[in-house]
């Protein structure tokens, strides 16, 4: 959806960019164009001012406009001289002309002055992992987890990571620690539940199975849990069918057939034969 | 023998789905005629009409990818078509090789089935709006690895123009990959109306070249 911004107030602008701001939604281009619509209304924004020149940094760094972002930049600075948080943006604008060396320099100067500085210390991972190296990124990643263990950004990333170099294991604990931190998140559920699935054996689909149940507990319409629980209980089925273990199957093929009715159920509206997809993959019982 | 076409609306999904996610990797599963395919051939001409793009997120996890592969395979047989390769575009910019993708194990297993199946990076370098160059490369198996060959080609007109026309006017919004899909299973996977739109600007670019070559009657 393209949004006509001559036709917009300024005033709506300002509500629909507060908006992604606060969804943290990646529309770098849509913001670039408010921008240049909203520009001289700059003072119009009181202090809304600065958020919104940060905003327009990353957009400008994400759509590779340099010149609007070191001109946002100097705004920001003459406001607030000697700000940790402007010389973060610098050491970006280093790190998106790949100037990494650059970007590292400033990081640790902002480090040395301020320990307690989590954003600039997840820069220096996020420059590796630019660069490609990802087992460095991962290490740094662990360092930083010491320290600052609460963070929840960083425990998803390092999953992420971890999936990445196949060390499902360790995604695996990382998973575990995200629920901890984030119980009611069905998300996380789902995602420790993939993992599990994708790590194979019969006690990580008992695993899979529970989550991807929780996951639906918490929502419903997780998709991707409910396909993900007809997946996992074939699966258990299939096992279970040779090593003669009835009370275990029953259970199993409840689940199995009530993951497939509601998956039916939920595709009725749809035109995808879903239907179909499930026939193909489940067992002939 | 060997050769490779693409039909447009194959080629502009593939560039469609990298453009929808410039900050994330991307992949999709390539569909050949399967009137002229013959099975298990090796080093045999393809002919790719139709491309599924899959994931922008979670490529390294699997249940999804057996769901997705699962439904496109279902569909392929309704169509007449086989999954006869697979097509990936790295998270980083200057990452444009095979190693690099993700999912190079659905791509192994696809050249299980179809020896002849083919592997296509997006060329992250070559992606302009006014494409110039098609910014893919093409490879094949051979002796257990993917080997670089020449590009593929067009097996319709102006793609090229075509494809460029799409992104200046921001149809990438539109386009529905799985992960779409998945979050709200209402969505089309398969992206007709994309398809339509490319089968209009085609008819229309033919209908020029007609005019061009008799300009006045």
């Amino acid at each position: 959806m393209s949004y006509n911004y001559e036709d917009m107030t300024v005033n709506e602008i300002k509500d629909l960019l507060r908006q992604w701001r606060e969804s943290n939604e990646r529309r770098s281009e849509d913001v670039m164009e408010f921008w240049m619509a909203i520009m001289e209304d700059l003072d119009k924004f009181g202090n809304e001012k600065y958020v919104l020149l940060e905003q327009v940094i990353y957009a400008a760094l994400d759509t590779h406009q340099y010149g609007i972002a070191s001109m946002c930049i100097v705004i920001l600075h003459e406001k607030f001289p000697g700000s940790m948080r402007i010389a973060r943006f610098r050491a970006m604008l280093c790190e998106a002309k790949e100037k990494y060396d650059e970007a590292l320099e400033i990081l640790e100067e902002i480090i040395k002055a301020d320990e307690t500085n989590s954003a600039a210390r997840k820069r220096r991972v996020a420059i590796l992992k630019a660069q490609g190296l990802i087992p460095e990124a991962i290490k740094e990643l662990v360092d930083y987890l010491k320290k600052f263990m609460s963070d929840v950004e960083a425990w998803q990333e390092l999953c992420t990571l971890y999936q990445q170099v196949g060390e499902y294991s360790r995604a695996a604990f990382c998973a575990e620690e995200l629920i901890l931190h984030q119980p009611h998140n069905h998300l996380i559920h789902q995602l420790l539940a993939d993992i599990r699935y994708t790590m194979g054996g019969v006690e990580n689909m008992e695993l899979a199975k529970s989550y991807y149940c929780q996951a639906l507990k918490l929502n419903p319409d997780n998709m991707r849990a409910l396909l993900g629980l007809f997946l996992v209980t074939n699966n258990l089925l299939n096992h279970y069918k040779s090593s003669g273990n009835s009370g275990k199957r029953k259970d199993v093929w409840r689940l199995c057939q009530w993951a497939q009715s509601s998956a039916a159920a939920s595709q009725r509206n749809s035109q995808v034969p879903l239907t179909q997809m499930m026939l193909n993959l489940a067992i002939t019982d | 023998m060997g050769e490779v076409s693409l039909e447009t609306a194959a080629y502009a999904k593939m560039i469609l789905h990298a453009a929808k996610y410039p900050h994330c990797a991307v992949n999709g599963i390539l569909l050949a005629d399967g009137s002229k395919f013959r099975e298990g051939v090796k080093n045999q001409d393809l002919d790719i009409v139709d491309t599924i793009p899959l994931f922008h997120h979670s490529h390294y996890l699997s249940p999804m990818a057996e769901i997705a592969l699962t439904q496109i395979e279902a569909t392929a047989q309704r169509e007449n078509c086989v999954i006869a390769g697979y097509y990936a575009a790295c998270e980083n910019f200057k990452d444009n090789v095979v190693e690099k993708c993700p999912g190079q194990k659905i791509a192994e297993k696809i050249v299980e089935h179809c020896p002849s199946a083919i592997f296509i990076v997006v060329d992250n370098k070559k992606m302009v709006q006014h494409l110039d160059t098609p910014a893919i490369k093409l490879h094949k198996y051979s002796d257990g690895k993917w080997k670089l060959k020449d590009a593929p080609v067009f097996s319709t007109p102006h793609v090229l123009e075509t494809v460029s026309h799409l992104l200046q006017s921001g149809v990438q919004k539109d386009l529905v990959d799985f992960d779409n899909y998945l979050d709200d299973i209402t969505q089309d996977w398969t992206n007709l109306g994309i398809e339509k739109l490319i089968a209009s600007i085609t008819a229309s670019n033919t209908i020029d070249n007609d005019s061009e070559e008799k300009p006045y009657r």
